[in-house]
């Protein structure tokens, strides 16, 4: 017997929302957090080969559900929450030549688009965020400001950041102040 | 020091992504090498002035161990290799 029921709470419940900054009307930013469903951490066995199209195959099929993180690791994301038969549904599909790490409570998704986005996260990252070398589906692991980050271009002036829970409103907070010179638009679910 | 490390993994990236854990060219001694070498490893490092072999962690990227050659002096990076192609140890 429990002493206390554990409530699975949005870890951006909390966060701000609403409108924020320049009230300009053609560039302005949408700030969005995501579902928190899946989040699979898949790292390879030591010298299993290319799994690239293995991993896929655990993907729910969304255009960015995988997302490389670094060599042998790859994030596997998506809008719904997988049961413990699911998951390990999904390992016995990588046959032992990777393992799946579950961070559906430990990492955050947040969507960022508008025309500006790309001006409001290159002042958290040094990466280059030209779509000419971050393309479409391109995913890098980075800073924004002193928080780690993967940021995924899901479009021409959408991104995606994922950031560990408990550093998500804090890094909302950040993209909200990086957005404010264009105007910011937040919503949450809840 | 040198401000852009061209990781092999991840291009290249300011050094605030790094964690530098320092000399990559020190072997450890034999487990019976006796004390004065076991200080010299664990304690004694030299301060060059010049090329120089670290170890850097991509700490805020791939999160892979590094083996970066750069000059102290000029901050010139003569090359970045994953750690694992040097010892064969990954
Ligand atoms: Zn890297």
């Amino acid at each position: 017997m429990v002493d206390f029921a554990l409530l699975h709470r949005s870890a951006l419940a909390g966060a701000k929302t609403g409108s924020f900054g320049a009230v300009s009307t053609g560039s302005r930013i949408a700030l969005t957090a995501l579902p928190e469903g899946h989040v699979l951490h898949v790292l390879a066995a030591h010298g299993s080969g290319a799994l690239q199209s293995l991993v896929a195959q655990i993907g729910d099929g969304g255009p960015y559900a995988v997302r490389a993180y670094g060599p042998g690791q790859w994030f596997v994301v998506g809008d719904a929450a997988l049961s413990a038969a699911d998951l390990s549904g999904k390992a016995a599909l990588l046959a032992s030549r990777a393992s799946i790490a579950d961070q559906s409570h430990g990492r955050v998704r947040i969507a960022i688009s508008g025309a500006s986005v790309e001006a409001v996260l290159a002042k958290g990252t040094a990466v280059d965020l030209d779509q000419a070398s971050f393309t479409i589906g391109h995913s890098a692991m980075t800073l924004i400001g002193h928080i780690s980050a993967l940021i995924t271009r899901t479009g021409t002036d959408s991104f995606e950041v994922m950031v560990l829970r408990g550093f998500a409103e804090s890094l909302w907070d950040d993209l909200i102040q990086m957005s404010l010179e264009f105007g910011v638009d937040a919503s949450t679910a809840d | 020091m040198a401000s852009l490390i061209a990781c092999p993994h991840c291009g290249p990236r300011p050094k605030e992504e790094f964690t530098v854990k320092g000399d990559a060219a020190i072997a450890r001694p034999a487990a019976d090498a006796g004390e004065d070498a076991w200080y010299a490893y664990v304690y004694l490092r030299d301060n060059p002035r010049g090329r120089h072999k670290e170890y850097w962690h991509h700490t805020s990227g791939c999160r892979r161990w590094l083996v970066v050659e750069r000059d102290t002096l000029t901050h010139v990076v003569y090359s970045v290799s994953d750690a694992s192609t040097q010892g064969g140890t990954a």
